[in-house]
C-alpha cells in the first residue's frame, strides 16, 4: 500500500479551532464549455480562510479550468463565485488581482526583456510624479525576495532565470500583492529540494496570516503534508471535498479515478505481434535530458502513459521527425521484415515519405484544414511523398470509401471540417493517414474532446488499422482509455519509459502509481 | 537595467563609427563643418520618424503609413496661412490615423503591414487633394524654427535632441514604456500580468503617427514649402534605421541610441553618395540592400507575410 | 432547401467581384453608357490585361500566405532592358534576358522569405525598390528608348476582335487555373495557405509551394512588363507601378486571402476587370488621381476588415 510522509502541520492538530474559520470562496454550481467539450459541470466547493486547500484530480479532471475562472482569465457559462459572501465578476485577470485573488499560473509568464524587479512589479508599478519610481521598483523587489527568502538578483533579465527561479518569481509575484486567496497550479514541478522546501515555508506562513491557499496538485506526498483539505474533481465534475485527516493515499486516488468502464474498447489483438515497426535502442529528444527506450511491433497497440508533461510528446515528436532529437539510435522494419533507412532527424517530410504518420493533440492548429471541405482533408493524404510536379491524383472514390470506413456523421463530404464534432475532426484526420497509406500511427490523445459515440468508432479504427499490419502507438493521459484501448502501456516519467505493462494485467491504481514520484514496490507492472 | 532590451551589440554601435572614419578618410569635403551640419539637418526628419517606427516594433507591429503622413503633413502646414492652425490639423491627423491602425491590428486584428499599407495608400491620395502639386508656403514663423541657431546650437540638433529625449523618457520612465516592452516580448503574459494590451498597442501606432507629423512639419518648414510625395521613403527607410539599429522587428527590444546609430548610419552613408559624386537615385538601391540585409538577419518563425 | 434558396446561397458565397462588377455596369449604362460600348469594352479589356496577369502570380503567392510587391521593379526593370539598347542584342534575346532576370528575381525572393524567414512585404518592396533605384540612375546615363516593334504590335492586334493581350490573359489563365486544380503543386497549396503547421506535420512540401509561388509570380511579372512595354511604345521609369497594390486590391475582392482561394482563377479575374472598369469610370466622372488612390486604400482595408471577422 501507498505510504505518504505524515508530517501534520501544526494547525490541523487542532481541527476544532480549523472548522471555526469562515468560508472565504464560495464557487457555486459552475459550468464551463469550450466549444463542445465540457470542462466543468455543475462543480460547488468550498475554501475557509486560514487553509491550504487541495484541488487535485487526474489529468483534465478540471483542475486548471477551475482556477483559470478563478483567475479570471475565463468567465463561468453558468454558476457563480462568491467571495466573503460577494459575488464576483472576474472578467479578466487584473480584475481578479483587483478582488485579492492572485494566481501563480502553471504557464510562466515571466517576460524575457524585464528584469526580475520589473517583473515582480509589472501591472501595478509604482509611481512618482507620473513616471516611473525605480528606486521604488528595486526596493519593493528586493524586499519581496527577501520576505520569501529567496536569494535572487532583482537586476537579473528574466531571459537568464531557470524554469525553477521563473517559478519563484512567478510565487514572489503572487505573495507580493496584498491578496487574501492565493492559487498555486502544479508549482513545484520545475523546483529543486531546496526550493520546494522555501515553498513550503511560504504557504504556511500565509495559512498562518488567515489566507486561503489554493493548491492544484497530483503529487500525493505534498497534498499529504502540505495541505489541510483535500477537493477532488473527475471529469469535470466535483467528487469530494474532505479534511486532511479522513483520507488515506489510497482513499485519494480511488476517489481520483475508478469510472464506469463502458464497453468501449474492441477486444485486444489475439495474435502476438510481428516485427518490430520502430525498435527505438536509444532516443534523446532534448539535449542534456533523459533518453527512451521502446519498441512498437506491427500488430499492436502500444500507449505511452503517465503525468502530463513528463516527455511523452517529446518522444513521439521526435520520433516523427517534427522535433529532431538531439541523439537517436532507431531502427524500422517495412512491413516485409526488411530494414528502412529510419532517421527521424531528417524532418517530417522524410518520416511520412517511410511510412510513419503523426495526428497531432491540437487538431485545429496542427492537424486539419478547417476551412476546406471533409473531402479535400481526406484526399491531401494521397499527396504524400508526390512532391510539387506530378499530377494530382484523382480518385475521389478513396475519399468516399473512407468516408464510410471512418463513420463519419456528416451531412456531405463537402462540408468544411470546421463545422463538425471533435469526434468526427478526430476520425477526418486519421482518415487523411489511412488515405496516405502509412503503417504506423504516432497518435497524441485519440480522443481529447470527442464524445463517447465516437471514442467507440476511433477505438476500432485503430483496432483494424493494426489488424492489418499496422503499428500504433498511442499517447493519452486517460488511464481506462490506455488499458481498455493498448495491448502494451508504457508509463513515462522524467523523460525515461519507467515500466512496461501488459494492458490485460495492468489497474488505474497501479498506473498512477507507477506515473507519480514515489512509487510503492509491490503493484503490479512495477520495476523491483 | 535597460542594457537587456536595447538591442544594441557592437556592430550596431561600430557601423556608425567606421562609416565616419571611412568618409572622414577618403571623401573630400566631409569633415567641413557646413557638410556636418548638413547631415544632421538631413538626418533630422529621418531620426524622428524612426524613433516612431521603433515604438511600433517594440509591440511587433511595423507602421508603413508614416511616410504619407509626413507628406500630408507637411501639405497641411504649407496650405495653412495660420501656422497653429496648420499644425493642429496635422497633429488631429496624426491621432485620427494612429488610432485607426491600432485599432485595425489590435482589435480587427488585421496584419500590420496590411492595415498601414492601406492607410497609406488612403493618406497619399488625400495628400494629392490637399496639395496636387509641390508648392505652397510654409509660414515664415514656422521656417524659423529650423533654419537657424538657437543659443548657438543649430536648430535641427534641437528638434534631435527633443524627439530622441521625449521618446527617451517614455520608454524608460513610464509605465507605457515598460508596457510596450511586455507586450512586444509575449503579449498573452503581459494580458495575464494585467497590461491592457489592446490600449498600450494603439498608443504605440498614436505616438508613431504623431512622431511623423513632426517629422512631415519639420521636413516641409526646412524645404519652405510642402510636396505631396514628400515622404515617399521614409517608410522604408525608417524600417531601415531601426533594423540596422539592433530593434527587433518581431518585438520587444529596441532602444532610442539603437535608432539613433541606425539613422546616422543611413545618413552618413547619402552624405558619402553626395560627396562621392554617385548618381543619388543609386542612394533608393542602396536602402534597399540595406533594408534586405537589415531583415534577412533578424529571426522570425512564420514564412510569408 | 428549395432551389432558389440554394442559388441565392451561392451568389451571396461568391467573392464580390462579381456583385461589384454587375453594379458598376448597371450604374455605367445608367450614366456613361458609352464605356460600354463596342470600342470602348475591347480596349477596357485590354487595359486589365497586365493587371489580369498580375493578379494571377499574386494568388498564387497570397494563397501561400505570403505576398509580391516586386513587380513595379521587375517591370521597371524589363522596360530598360528592351528599350535601352545596352546591350547590343536582338530583340528575341533581350526578352530572353528580361525572363532571365525574373527567374533571378523570383529566386532571390523566394529565397530570402523561405530561408530567412523575412517578411514578404519587406523583402519584395525592397527588391522592388532596389531594381528601381538600378534603372533610374541607369536611365540618367542612357535614356531608355522606343520599344521593340513585335510588342508594340502586340499591343495593337487583335484577333477575331479582340485584343491580343486578352487572349496573352486568357492563355495564361486557363492553363493556371488548370494547375491550381490537378497538379500536386495546386493541391498542396490549398493545405499550406489553411494551415501551414498541419501541412508541414503531413510532410507536405510546404517551403517548395511558397517557394515555387514567388517565382511564378515574378516571371508573370515579366510578361506584364512586356505587355505595358508595348501599350506605351516606349520605356518609362514609372510603367507599372500602381501594379503591385491594385494585384492585392484584385487579389482580395476575387475571394483570394491569405490562405485561402475561395474565388478559384475566374473571381481574381473579374475583379481585375472590375478594377480597371471602375477606375475608367471614376475618370470619366471626373475623379482624379487622389480619390483612385483614396479608393484604393479604402478597398484594401475594408477587405482585409471583412476577411479578418470572417476568420
Amino acid at each position: 500500500m501507498l505510504q505518504a510522509a505524515r508530517t501534520m502541520p501544526d494547525t490541523l492538530a487542532h481541527p476544532a479551532a480549523a472548522d471555526a474559520r469562515p468560508d472565504l470562496i464560495v464557487v457555486q454550481g459552475v459550468s464551463k464549455r469550450f466549444g463542445s467539450t465540457a470542462a466543468l459541470q455543475d462543480v460547488s466547493l468550498r475554501g475557509r480562510a486560514g487553509s491550504i486547500h487541495a484541488i487535485t484530480g487526474e489529468n483534465g479532471a478540471g483542475k486548471s479550468t477551475l482556477m483559470k475562472l478563478l483567475a479570471g482569465v475565463h468567465q463561468p457559462d453558468a454558476g457563480e463565485i462568491r467571495m466573503a459572501g460577494q459575488r464576483l465578476q472576474l472578467r479578466s485577470p487584473a480584475a481578479a488581482r483587483a478582488a485579492g485573488i492572485s494566481t501563480v499560473f502553471q504557464e510562466l509568464t515571466v517576460l524575457p526583456n524585464l528584469t526580475v524587479a520589473e517583473n515582480l512589479v509589472l501591472g501595478r508599478e509604482p509611481r512618482r510624479a507620473g513616471l516611473l519610481d525605480h528606486a521604488a521598483i528595486h526596493a519593493e523587489a528586493q524586499a519581496v525576495l527577501s520576505r520569501i527568502g529567496i536569494t535572487l538578483d532583482p537586476q537579473r533579465s528574466g531571459a537568464s532565470l531557470t524554469v525553477g527561479e521563473q517559478q519563484l518569481v512567478e510565487i514572489a509575484k503572487g505573495v507580493s500583492t496584498d491578496a487574501q486567496v492565493f492559487i498555486f497550479d502544479e508549482p513545484t514541478a520545475p523546483l529543486n529540494r531546496a526550493e520546494v522546501d522555501k515553498l513550503e515555508q511560504l504557504l504556511h506562513a500565509l495559512k498562518a496570516q488567515d489566507k486561503l491557499v489554493f493548491y492544484i496538485s497530483h503529487r500525493l506526498d505534498e497534498i499529504f503534508r502540505l495541505c489541510d483539505t483535500v477537493s477532488v474533481l473527475k471529469d469535470g465534475r466535483w467528487v469530494a471535498t474532505e479534511p486532511i485527516g479522513a483520507l488515506t493515499s489510497e482513499r485519494l486516488i480511488t476517489l481520483m479515478v475508478g469510472r464506469e468502464l463502458q464497453a468501449l474498447f474492441p477486444p485486444r489483438a489475439s495474435t502476438p505481434p510481428g516485427v518490430a515497426a520502430l525498435d527505438v535502442r536509444s532516443l534523446t529528444p532534448l539535449a542534456g535530458g533523459a533518453s527512451a527506450r521502446l519498441q512498437l511491433r506491427r500488430g499492436e497497440i502500444v500507449g505511452l502513459g503517465g503525468l502530463e508533461g513528463q516527455g511523452q510528446r517529446e518522444i513521439v515528436r521526435a520520433l516523427a521527425g517534427a522535433l529532431p532529437p538531439a541523439a537517436c539510435d532507431v531502427q524500422r522494419l517495412g512491413r516485409d521484415g526488411q530494414p528502412q533507412a529510419y532517421d527521424p532527424r531528417q524532418g517530417v517530410a522524410h518520416v511520412v515519405a517511410l511510412g510513419i504518420g503523426l495526428v497531432p493533440e491540437d487538431r485545429k492548429l496542427e492537424g486539419l484544414y478547417l476551412d476546406l471541405p471533409i473531402a479535400d482533408n481526406i484526399w491531401l493524404g494521397l499527396l504524400r511523398g508526390l512532391g510539387l510536379v506530378r499530377r494530382a491524383p484523382r480518385q475521389r472514390a478513396v475519399v468516399t470509401d473512407l468516408a464510410k470506413q471512418l463513420q463519419l456523421r456528416a451531412g456531405s463530404l463537402t462540408q468544411d471540417v470546421g463545422d463538425l464534432s471533435g469526434g468526427n475532426q478526430q476520425k477526418v484526420m486519421i482518415g487523411r493517414w489511412l488515405a496516405a497509406g502509412v503503417d504506423t500511427l504516432l497518435v497524441e490523445q485519440p480522443t481529447r474532446g470527442v464524445d463517447v459515440g465516437a471514442k467507440a468508432e476511433i477505438y476500432g479504427l485503430l483496432r483494424a488499422f493494426v489488424a492489418e499490419g499496422g503499428a500504433v502507438l498511442a499517447l493519452s493521459s486517460d488511464l481506462p482509455e490506455l488499458i481498455g484501448l493498448c495491448d502494451r502501456i508504457l508509463v513515462v516519467r522524467g523523460g525515461r519509459v519507467v515500466g512496461d505493462v501488459p494492458a490485460a494485467e495492468a489497474t488505474e491504481e497501479g498506473l498512477l502509481a507507477l506515473a507519480l514520484v514515489d512509487a510503492p514496490a509491490n503493484l503490479p507492472g512495477v520495476p523491483a | 537595467m535597460t542594457a537587456l532590451r536595447s538591442g544594441i551589440r557592437r556592430t550596431t554601435l561600430a557601423l556608425p563609427v567606421v562609416l565616419f572614419a571611412l568618409l572622414a578618410l577618403v571623401a573630400p569635403g566631409f569633415l567641413a563643418p557646413q557638410n556636418l551640419a548638413n547631415i544632421i539637418g538631413q538626418i533630422t526628419a529621418l531620426l524622428i520618424v524612426s524613433l516612431g517606427q521603433m515604438l511600433v516594433a517594440l509591440v511587433a507591429g511595423i507602421d508603413l503609413s508614416v511616410g504619407s503622413v509626413m507628406s500630408l503633413a507637411g501639405s497641411l502646414v504649407a496650405t495653412q496661412a495660420d501656422p497653429l492652425l496648420g499644425i493642429g490639423l496635422a497633429l488631429l491627423l496624426g491621432l485620427l490615423v494612429g488610432i485607426t491602425n491600432g485599432l485595425g491590428v489590435a482589435v480587427a486584428g488585421i496584419h500590420p503591414l496590411i492595415m498601414t499599407l492601406a492607410t497609406a495608400t488612403f493618406l497619399q491620395g488625400l495628400a494629392y487633394l490637399v496639395l496636387p502639386i509641390p508648392g505652397g508656403q510654409v509660414p515664415a514663423s514656422l521656417r524659423g524654427l529650423v533654419s537657424s541657431t538657437l543659443w548657438g546650437v543649430p536648430q535641427p540638433l534641437l528638434w534631435c535632441a527633443l524627439c530622441a529625449g521625449a521618446v527617451g523618457l517614455l520608454l524608460h520612465h513610464t509605465r507605457l514604456g515598460l508596457h510596450l516592452f511586455a507586450v512586444g516580448a509575449q503579449a498573452r503574459s503581459a494580458q495575464l500580468n494585467g497590461v491592457p494590451v489592446v490600449a498600450v498597442t494603439v498608443s504605440a501606432y498614436v505616438a508613431c503617427s504623431l512622431l511623423a507629423v513632426v517629422a512631415g512639419i519639420y521636413l516641409a518648414a526646412r524645404v519652405a514649402s510642402g510636396d505631396p510625395t514628400m515622404g515617399a521613403n521614409f517608410g522604408l527607410e525608417s524600417v531601415t534605421a531601426v533594423a540596422l539599429g539592433g530593434v527587433q522587428l518581431t518585438g520587444g527590444v529596441g532602444s532610442v541610441l539603437g535608432v539613433l546609430t541606425g539613422a546616422l548610419s543611413l545618413g552618413l552613408i547619402t552624405n558619402g553618395i553626395n560627396l562621392f559624386g554617385i548618381s543619388p537615385f543609386l542612394r533608393g538601391a542602396l536602402t534597399g540592400v540595406l533594408l534586405l540585409a537589415a531583415v534577412c538577419a533578424q529571426r522570425r518563425k512564420v514564412v510569408g507575410l | 432547401m428549395p432551389a432558389w434558396r440554394r442559388l441565392l446561397r451561392a451568389a451571396l458565397a461568391l467573392p464580390p467581384a462579381y456583385a461589384g462588377l454587375l453594379l458598376l455596369l448597371l450604374l455605367a449604362a445608367a450614366m456613361r453608357p458609352q464605356l460600354l460600348s463596342a470600342m470602348l469594352l475591347p480596349l477596357i479589356a485590354r487595359q486589365a490585361a497586365p493587371l489580369g496577369l498580375a493578379v494571377i502570380g499574386q494568388s498564387l503567392v497570397m494563397r501561400a500566405r505570403s505576398i509580391d510587391l516586386s513587380s513595379g521593379g521587375v517591370i521597371v526593370a524589363v522596360s530598360y532592358l528592351l528599350t535601352s539598347g545596352y546591350f547590343e542584342v536582338s530583340d528575341a534575346t533581350a526578352m530572353g534576358l528580361c525572363v532571365a532576370l525574373g527567374l533571378v528575381v523570383g529566386v532571390v525572393n523566394g529565397v530570402l522569405i523561405v530561408q530567412t524567414r523575412a517578411s514578404s512585404m519587406i523583402v519584395t518592396l525592397a527588391v522592388s525598390m532596389v531594381l528601381t533605384g538600378i534603372v533610374v540612375a541607369l536611365s540618367q546615363f542612357r535614356a531608355p528608348g522606343d520599344a521593340p516593334e513585335f510588342l508594340r504590335e502586340l499591343a495593337r492586334l487583335r484577333v477575331g476582335g479582340v485584343p491580343l493581350p486578352v487572349l496573352v490573359w486568357l492563355g495564361a489563365l486557363v492553363p493556371a487555373a488548370l494547375l491550381l486544380r490537378h497538379s500536386a503543386y495546386g493541391r498542396s497549396l490549398d493545405a499550406v495557405g489553411s494551415n501551414p503547421q498541419a501541412a508541414a506535420l503531413s510532410g507536405l512540401p510546404h517551403l517548395r509551394v511558397v517557394f515555387a509561388g514567388h517565382v511564378a509570380s515574378a516571371l508573370v511579372s515579366v510578361l506584364c512588363g512586356f505587355i505595358l512595354v508595348g501599350f506605351v511604345g516606349k520605356g518609362s521609369i514609372t510603367l507599372g507601378q500602381d501594379l503591385a497594390l491594385n494585384s492585392l486590391a484584385a487579389a482580395i475582392l476575387g475571394g483570394v486571402n491569405f490562405g485561402s482561394g475561395r474565388g478559384g482563377m475566374a473571381g481574381p479575374a473579374v475583379a481585375a476587370f472590375m478594377l480597371t472598369f471602375l477606375f475608367n469610370f471614376l475618370t470619366s466622372l471626373g475623379l482624379g488621381e487622389p480619390g483612385r488612390l483614396m479608393l484604393q486604400g479604402a478597398i484594401i482595408a475594408a477587405a482585409a476588415l471583412v476577411y479578418s471577422s470572417r476568420r
